[in-house]
């Protein structure tokens, strides 16, 4: 594998769009959460504790881990982009052919791609630590008596849902072949759950739409604004915790199936 | 020594169109086997089928008497209908990512690129390319690690006279190496040229396959000229083991049943014998060209 990795290294080392589009996604992980520090610690008047009473302090230790993996769960749509791109790109240019003609077989060809998918999730992650760091320190240094490491289970959830969103993005790449239907069929598909979610789920009070690909993992991370606002039950989200870890466990095992299937018994 | 390539009952069909059907051949060892057939025969399908980047809805092949694995692939030489690299790298990276999949060292690639001439080229991405030199490029990662079979699917498409020209040549100096090259081809002068095997397909079906000699064997016949050309047809017409008799470019053309071929010296003092003078008397060879028609129309 790490031979097959090397290799793979090599079709985008030197791929500008390549570089542009991983540049986007990791620049943007800090870049939009200091965006959204900005707005929330400028634009909204504070206490006396230096806090908005609505908003809280959602770059501080402990929420920052929930602030920061949620705004960087929003930009999944440009590592999206660069996955479809990679993957098209090898239907484009007939180049999956000459792999497999050259001497690859086709699991060796799918099992890369997976492994890159992979490779990605744990980057962005890395990223996203990085940044919750970032903030959590220099930003904001931590009072006295504050956990640090109190919901660093988010940068963890943020994985799942990374590389959920990713292997999504994958299956359809290889699925479609085509970037530009691929990438329009990844949006639509994302514009549809969450329409489904909307419509059945806050009118309908539908729960089974909680368990949907997408939705699933979006459940593992809160929206972590304005919390006093938007009061959700805590203790409902917690004891549902395993049940949505283990569903998108399931998804993901179904997005590989998939995925390599269709590549290994395809006409390429 | 077994046999570089065993075909044995390989069909494929696309939905309900049956591409190809039960397609039985062997290719031999330091053979040029020519598989021949118009547009649309199955030849692409079955050089796709035998290169795993298609699926066979049923029959088996073999490389090297072996059950196909990558291992096999990665010994063989292929260009599959176009060249297919990557648009952004240069002509040189390419064939350092083939060279990697082939299990190849770089060691080879300046080899390659000075037998297919682009070694000024090397660093110009494949974009740039002109489809001469795309095709070369592919005919260079061929080369890669100088494999013993080599598989071209095509090799001449679209390229100028001059690209054809050095095509041809390259795979004739191949051949003479003893590599075992498969060639599927349309243009029946480039195989005539070169192959010592041929299989002819069409619509899907093996209509014949082996030596060249043997397939084209007993084909030969005699083209026959005189001042009075009624006089030599009517002459002929008594001549024994005579199968076929026609008027050709205001020759007469003669052949033979199986076995039945006459000397060209009985045949003129036959003519002779019976009044007539010949002024061209020629044996020639069938042209793969006249078989193939023959049997595909």
């Amino acid at each position: 594998m790490l031979s097959a990795l090397k290799i793979e290294w090599m079709k985008v080392k030197n791929y500008r769009t390549f570089w542009i589009l991983l540049g986007i996604t990791l620049v943007s992980i800090p870049g939009f959460n200091y965006m959204s520090y900005n707005i929330t610690n400028n634009s909204f008047p504070k206490g006396r504790n230096g806090q908005n009473p609505i908003l809280g302090s959602p770059f501080s230790f402990p929420d920052v881990w929930n602030t920061v993996a949620w705004n960087a769960s929003i930009l999944f749509i440009i590592p999206a982009l660069l996955i479809i791109t990679l993957t098209t790109n090898e239907f484009t240019f007939k180049t999956h052919r000459q792999n497999v003609i050259d001497g690859w077989s086709r699991q060796r060809f799918i099992s890369v791609k997976l492994v890159m998918v992979l490779l990605l999730s744990i980057l962005c992650t890395l990223v996203v630590l990085l940044t919750v760091l970032g903030f959590g320190f220099i930003a904001n240094k931590p009072g006295p008596g504050v956990s640090i490491i109190q919901g660093s289970r988010m940068v963890f959830f943020y994985f799942v849902e990374m590389l959920s969103y990713s292997m999504i993005a994958l299956l359809m790449s290889i699925l479609i072949r085509r970037s530009g239907l691929a990438i329009g069929v990844f949006f639509i598909y994302m514009l549809a759950e969450q329409i489904v979610v909307g419509i059945f789920g806050k009118s309908y009070h539908m729960k089974w739409v909680n368990y949907l690909p997408e939705e699933v993992t979006d459940m593992l991370l809160p929206q972590p604004y304005a919390k006093a606002l938007f009061q959700r039950n805590a203790a409902d989200w917690e004891h549902h915790i395993p049940v949505y870890l283990a569903i998108s466990a399931l998804y993901l095992i179904i997005y590989c199936v998939l995925t390599s299937r269709r590549f290994v018994k395809a006409d390429l | 020594m077994s046999n570089i390539l065993s075909i044995n009952s390989i069909t494929k069909f696309y939905g309900s169109i049956r591409a190809l059907h039960e397609v039985s051949f062997d290719v031999p060892p330091g053979s040029v086997f020519g598989v021949l057939g118009p547009n649309g025969s199955g030849k692409t399908t079955l050089l796709g089928i035998i290169m795993d980047v298609l699926s066979a809805s049923g029959g088996t092949y073999s490389w090297f008497g072996e059950p196909p694995s990558e291992r096999s692939r990665q010994k063989i030489g292929t260009l599959l209908e176009t060249p297919n690299f990557y648009h952004y790298l240069s002509g040189e990276k390419n064939l350092h990512i083939a060279a990697a999949i082939k299990g190849r060292g770089k060691d080879d690639i300046s080899r390659v690129l000075e037998v297919v001439k682009l070694t000024e080229r090397k660093d110009s991405r494949f974009s740039t390319y002109s489809l001469g030199m795309k095709q070369r490029l592919a005919i260079a990662s061929c080369l890669l690690g100088n494999p013993s079979v080599l598989v071209f699917d095509e090799p001449t498409n679209g390229l100028d006279p001059v690209g054809i020209a050095y095509t041809r040549e390259l795979i004739r100096d191949l051949a003479k190496e003893g590599k075992t090259i498969i060639l599927a081809s349309h243009l029946l002068d480039e195989v005539e040229k070169v192959c010592t095997h041929v299989a002819i397909l069409q619509k899907g079906q093996l209509l014949m396959a082996g030596d060249v000699n043997v397939v084209l064997t007993n084909e030969d016949f005699v083209e026959l000229g005189a001042p009075n050309l009624d006089q030599l047809r009517t002459a002929l017409a008594g001549l024994r083991g005579v199968r076929q008799l026609k008027d050709l470019n205001g020759y007469i053309q003669l052949v033979f049943e199986k076995d039945a071929l006459m000397e060209l010296g009985e045949i003129n003092k036959y003519c002779f014998d019976h009044g007539v003078v010949l002024n061209h008397l020629q044996l020639r060879k069938k042209s793969l060209e006249s078989k193939f028609m023959e049997l595909t129309n």
